[in-house]
């Protein structure tokens, strides 16, 4: 018991000497090169974090829009083999006196074909100017409410509620205006010559036969979500009567709640339904199975970056002790001979390495949460698929930091074991 | 007390093996200042090295107060050369990093000493060496017969039972050699046990005895 309490002492003052043998190598290094280092550790911070987290942010990005811009929190829709959600009034009723549901959507939706060119037929041999498209039947105010989709007009204005006749056409269904125009895609198809105030047909296949209705070009959305730049808008009311039956019944409703409440609405919603009344998701869960494969293989690249980061971080750590140690040898070796304990001068290089590692963090953490993050958020990169927001949590980062000084703590103490366990007395006189 | 007995270190091995210490037998007694002088390759600095504990010899035993070194771990030689012993370098040793007042506490800081009780003694010491208006300037901004006196103090701060010093004034010139034979004289005077390698017969002169050494072995050992 003893001889641990002595072997304790021991240790304890191996560290106060080496942590007084740190601060004042620190304070009397070269300032540049003290700066180096750290900058290059910030660096290295940077790519732990910011490339890893810029990488899942396109992918987050695409999410965060499709539930801020499409889905809401919650998403309920047709339940497979179904074309429509059963009891749709009485959930939406139910919806309406929910306390926590702040906003809903209510939306029909049909498969028409839009017909852009009213004038000309076309002729025996030519393709008719016309495209197959989802059409929304919207209530334009209780969509800006869970949606704000004035914000994706693009062109024009968006739909009002007391004037009929009018569409809002997503950018990428007119050849003009989309993003996939040049890239001869087969099957894909375009409205050409249509633009604003611009007649189009659209038409529904029923049993009884087609319904058709004209309306004129009010505005051409334009959003990085497929459900708004592939579709077509009219009014709800206005669709509703193109609809033979069921025409109470919705396909989709959209739910604005708050995101943590959404599984608990979610399950509320199940209950209150039974199970195959609905389709009912949220917003995380209604994500196609593809984008979250494409999130998972961000994430394992951004975790491959990572490690080469931090493989690049441990070799700047070691290089620099082990420079710093071995130019000092012949002061170690002093140090040594008057009776200084290496594991006081391993602690002593230790420290200075966890130094840097910390400070370099500080600064990355400070840049990331104080700069980076909230940057990136005003100004999201512009991805043709997404806007890249900057994916960084703070346990995500201090985990980060962790797995970085653990690597510094590794790659200060090596060099430092190396040269201390040379021969005190060669390495006095530098032999 | 220290003794050497039938001491033997050789370098190299085969046909470039070199014994520079030949079967010495050596001992110095508490309060004794001894100076150990002769010739380049005389092999004073090894004699000193393995009576310092820096290095081990090839054969033959050190006592350090009845204590047989051959026996000791490097860490508990380590610890005995932080408790028991005291350097003075030839080019003075001081970390550049630490200022004069610093480089002196740094071993009472390792002996487990508070940091203001070591800088107490350690201002006591440098006020000994004369140097007490120096203690905030680094090794750079001091004159080489100043750095060795910091040196000096450094290695007497902690109380050692013997002070070696490797010619400490190989380095100086005459007008700062002088303070620190002087300041070694003082120590002695106080009772300091001090083993002095040195080339110049004038400073072997200060010391109470004399040994000679030449090709290993010891030629002369007078009193003063």
């Amino acid at each position: 018991m003893k001889k641990l309490n002595e072997k304790r002492k021991e240790y304890l003052n191996a560290l106060r000497v080496g942590w007084f043998l740190a601060l004042r190598q620190i304070r009397r290094a070269n300032k540049s090169t003290t700066a180096l280092i750290i900058f290059i550790m910030v660096l290295t911070f940077l790519n732990l974090v910011v490339v890893s987290g810029l990488l899942v942010g396109l992918i987050a990005g695409s999410f965060e829009q499709y539930r801020e811009g499409y889905s809401g929190e919650v998403y309920i829709s047709s339940a497979d083999g179904r074309d429509h959600i059963e009891n749709s009034q009485a959930l939406v009723t139910f919806l309406e006196n929910h306390p926590k549901v702040y906003a809903i959507s209510p939306r029909h939706t049909a498969s028409a074909q839009i017909l852009g060119t009213l004038n000309d037929l076309p002729a025996k041999d030519e393709r008719a100017n016309s495209i197959g498209a989802r059409l929304n039947g919207i209530d334009p105010e209780l969509e800006e409410d869970v949606t704000g989709f004035s914000r994706f007009i693009w062109k024009g204005e968006n739909l009002d509620p007391s004037e009929e006749g009018y569409i809002v056409v997503g950018s990428n269904l007119i050849k003009k205006y989309s993003s996939f125009a040049d890239a001869n895609i087969p099957g894909l198809s375009f409205l050409e010559d249509v633009d604003i105030g611009s007649r189009v047909r659209v038409s529904m296949s029923r049993e009884s036969g087609t319904v058709s209705k004209d309306f004129i070009i009010k505005g051409i959305a334009k959003a990085k979500i497929d459900e708004i730049s592939t579709r077509v808008f009219v009014l709800d009311r206005e669709l509703k009567r193109m609809i033979p039956v069921n025409k109470e019944e919705l396909q989709e409703i959209s739910v604005k709640t708050d995101y943590e409440y959404a599984p608990i609405l979610v399950q509320e919603l199940k209950d209150f339904m039974g199970p195959n009344e609905a389709r009912i998701q949220t917003s995380d869960e209604a994500i196609p199975s593809f984008l979250r494969d494409i999130e998972s293989t961000m994430n394992v690249l951004g975790n491959a970056l990572s490690s080469i980061a931090l493989v690049v971080a441990s070799i700047t750590v070691f290089i620099v002790i082990f420079i710093n140690a071995v130019t000092k040898r012949k002061f170690i070796g002093i140090m040594k001979g008057i009776g200084i304990s290496p594991s006081a001068i391993q602690f002593s290089y230790v420290f200075q390495a966890m130094f840097y590692g910390i400070l370099g963090s500080t600064i990355g953490l400070f840049l990331t949460f104080g700069i980076l993050k909230p940057y990136f958020n005003a100004n999201p990169i512009d991805f043709p698929f997404s806007d890249g927001i900057l994916i960084a949590t703070w346990s995500g980062s201090f985990t980060r930091v962790a797995i970085l000084l653990i690597v510094t703590l590794v790659a200060g103490y090596l060099p430092a074991k190396l040269i201390i366990r040379k021969n005190t007395l060669d390495s006095i006189l530098g032999r | 007390m220290i003794r050497a007995e039938k001491l033997v270190k050789k370098y190299g091995s085969g046909e470039l093996e070199l014994t520079v210490l030949k079967n010495l037998d050596l001992e110095i007694k508490d309060g004794e200042f001894v100076a150990i002088i002769g010739p380049s390759g005389a092999g004073k600095s090894t004699l000193l090295y393995q009576l310092s504990l820096l290095d081990g010899p090839t054969s033959g035993e050190i006592y350090l107060d009845r204590q047989r070194i051959s026996d000791l771990s490097e860490v508990e030689k380590t610890a005995l050369r932080l408790n028991k012993l005291g350097y003075v370098f030839q080019d003075y040793a001081l970390l550049p990093d630490l200022n004069s007042i610093e480089n002196v506490i740094l071993p009472m800081l390792m002996q487990g000493m508070t940091h203001s009780k070591a800088v107490k003694k350690a201002e006591k010491a440098m006020a000994r060496i004369g140097l007490s208006d120096k203690i905030h300037n680094l090794p750079a901004e001091l004159s080489g017969g100043q750095q060795q006196r910091v040196s000096i103090a450094r290695a007497i701060a902690h109380d050692p039972h013997i002070l070696f010093a490797d010619e400490p004034t190989a380095n100086l010139d005459t007008a700062s050699a002088r303070p620190v034979m002087e300041s070694f004289q003082d120590l002695n005077k106080d009772g300091q046990t001090i083993i002095m390698i040195t080339h110049e017969e004038e400073y072997a002169s200060k010391a109470k005895r004399v040994i000679t050494l030449k090709d290993g072995v010891i030629v002369s050992d007078e009193k003063n």
